[in-house]
């Protein structure tokens, strides 16, 4: 799921990127340090959208690095247990499947695959349907539902299923192409 | 348990007023106010409250909140509580008016007319509020609710939503799905262990099966053991209330009647018996002297939408190839005949056919009442063109069966071919009666070939589907 929140984060900013541009380099630091990162509380910082407000800097002893308290707008991506998914198959092996959906890595276990789905070996490991009408290989798109997350404090890792209704592939790049 | 209920006036309402009481008893039983972080004193346990209510309400129709919490001698403030959550539960219909002299008496009359209770008359005129069983709601929520436990129960048997667990065969250690990542080698498929290396096996924890992997794991006989007590506890407990579900389904519901219905029905009805004997020894009590249930369940509406269906169906026939609905026909799509629905020989039985049902389907869930007129003018014009077409082509001899020559080929097709709707707009056949299909009716397409009128009918068509999901 997304939010729209407010974070808070110390920025260290070295004495060269003050001047008349502080602000801008500030906020391109700011960019650059979080977008992309993942906290286990919050999820997967996808994007900031403002600048809250800066706070006054301090100069830190010795270093003459300034310290600034930052608060900013972000989107944050978190996957929560029972969320469906839509995601991008990666890796397909006799165990099950990776896919991907963002920045989140889920795995589906081969017993969260349907009963009817077997896996097939070969340089494009799949699994398919007997009549093979129905196939998840890799880059093929599949809805998932998350049933469990693993949240560490730099990392969210998912297990899903696709074992329900209206779960499985939504879109095989092979089979249109 | 059992209460009578005067059949006098009722219409079968035992069999409801009997689900009513098995789902506060199975659902409800354990409801309170209180939530579990606050502190518990015996005062503030309102446990089994919740079933008390309901039970009461089964015994009543229309009823004054505050009357009732009178007469449960239960706090008014937390039966507003309950009857709160039970209207979230849709359990019951409440309504909040503001008292008037006049509101006050009718309502005194019709629990009078309807029943031995008696309302209280000293009412100062607050807001009040009043509250009724809704009888066909709660059938349907009851069917909900039993079957996402059984959904749940089902998933819980085929291990649906466990994580996989994985067991080193060397070292007996265990992993599961969520370690996945670290586990995968570059050498082979399957998964290693992370201390020795060796080739990690699945471990069977279906708790069901019988063959668990190592004998002495204690969660997972505990676990069955759980799931063996909750099966149990299904079957006891929900059994009655499965059997009454089914007992109930055929059987015509209580209607549902507003409050002011109900009060000037009772009104009617206390007029024409002429007698307002409320010692009547005939009406039997209830519990706590309670008034039995009034009559229930006089305006129906009875809708038959199956056989329409069916009808279409036969008809529908044996194309082998689906027919793709209207809306999922894009322009650009290649289709076959049969995907594009049959309409094109129908087209010339019909008559009044095609588009027009699907298009003023859409219309309506569609579109805001202001447009809706527009619309309609829209499909007036288009309707006279057609007309004045066709009289200047009245005069050729026609090929067409007797049943479809009025209206059918020379129209215009102002809808889009894509707007033909293959099975649909069959029904409209039988109830050409309706004033608005008629209306409509000239718009349809008619399938012999595409006339390109479309242009605009498609642009009306869009607009309505943004309308759509805009609101979806
Ligand atoms: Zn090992």
């Amino acid at each position: 799921m997304f939010f729209h929140i407010v974070l808070e984060r110390n920025m260290q900013l070295h004495p060269r990127f003050f001047g008349r541009n502080l602000r801008e380099n500030l906020v391109s630091k700011l960019m650059k340090d979080v977008e992309g990162t993942c906290s286990g509380r919050h999820g997967f910082v996808v994007a900031i959208t403002g600048i809250e407000s800066v706070g006054k800097g301090l100069i830190r002893d010795g270093t003459g690095f300034v310290t600034f308290p930052v608060k900013y707008q972000c989107v944050v991506f978190r996957p929560f247990k029972g969320e469906i998914l839509e995601a991008v198959v990666t890796l397909v092996n006799k165990m099950g499947f990776f896919a991907e959906a963002g920045p989140v890595q889920i795995f589906v276990s081969k017993h969260l695959i349907p009963d009817d789905m077997e896996f097939q070996a070969g340089d494009m490991p799949h699994y398919t349907t007997s009549d093979g009408s129905v196939k998840i290989q890799k880059e093929c798109e599949v809805r998932l539902k998350i049933i469990g997350t693993r949240v560490d404090a730099t990392e969210i890792f998912c297990v899903g299923t696709i074992k329900d209704d209206f779960l499985g592939v939504i879109n095989d790049p092979a089979s249109t192409a | 348990m059992e209460i009578s209920v005067p059949v006098q006036k009722t219409v079968v309402l035992e069999p409801f007023i009997k689900l009513v009481k098995l789902v506060a008893r199975v659902f409800y039983d354990n409801y309170t106010t209180v939530s579990d972080n606050q502190q518990k004193s015996a005062r503030s346990d309102s446990r089994g409250t919740a079933v008390v209510v309901l039970d009461a309400l089964t015994r009543r129709q229309w009823v004054r909140e505050e009357d009732l919490a009178k007469d449960l001698r239960s706090n008014a403030k937390q039966l507003r509580k309950i009857l709160r959550y039970f209207e979230e539960q849709k359990l019951v219909m409440r309504v909040h008016r503001k008292e008037t002299a006049k509101r006050a008496k009718m309502y005194s009359a019709a629990v009078a007319a309807t029943t031995d209770g008696r309302a209280e008359d000293k009412v100062n005129f607050h807001t009040h509020s009043y509250c009724c069983l809704d009888y066909q709601q709660i059938y349907d929520m009851v069917r909900c609710k039993l079957d996402r436990i059984k959904k749940k129960l089902k998933d819980e048997l085929e291990d649906k939503n466990t994580v996989q667990e994985y067991g080193c065969p060397n070292c007996q250690r265990k992993y599961n799905a969520l370690d996945a990542l670290r586990l995968i080698s570059m050498e082979d498929d399957s998964f290693h262990c992370e201390n020795c290396n060796g080739e990690l096996v699945v471990e069977c924890n279906k708790l069901t099966s019988e063959e668990v992997v190592d004998g002495g794991d204690n969660a997972k006989r505990r676990q069955r053991e759980k799931l063996k007590v909750l099966l149990q506890n299904v079957e006891d407990r929900l059994g009655p209330l499965m059997d009454q579900i089914n007992r109930v389904k055929d059987l015509p519901f209580p209607g549902v009647e507003s409050l002011h219905a109900w009060e000037a029905r009772a009104a009617m009805a206390a007029r024409a018996n002429g007698d307002l004997n409320p010692n009547d020894p005939s009406r039997t009590q209830g519990g706590y002297g309670s008034t039995p249930m009034p009559f229930l369940g006089e305006t129906k509406v009875e809708v038959n939408l199956g056989e329409g269906k069916e009808d279409v169906k036969s008809e529908g026939g044996d194309s082998s190839q689906k027919i793709l609905p209207p809306w999922m026909i894009k322009e650009g799509m290649k289709l076959t005949e049969e995907q594009r629905g049959e309409m094109r020989q129908e087209a010339k039985v019909d008559g009044v056919s095609g588009g027009a049902s699907k298009l003023s389907d859409d219309k309506k869930s569609a579109m805001g009442n202001g447009d809706d007129k527009d619309l309609k003018d829209e499909y007036l014009k288009a309707y006279y063109a057609a007309l004045l077409k066709q009289q200047e082509v009245a005069e050729k001899p026609t090929q067409q069966e007797s049943a479809g020559v009025s209206t059918s080929d020379s129209l215009l097709a102002t809808t889009s071919s894509d707007r033909q709707v293959g099975m649909k707009s069959k029904r409209e056949e039988e109830d050409e009666e309706d004033v608005e299909w008629e209306e409509e009716a000239p718009v349809a397409a008619n399938g012999d070939y595409k006339v390109d009128l479309n242009v605009e009918a498609n642009e009306e068509e869009e607009e309505e589907d943004d309308v759509e999901w805009e609101e979806g």
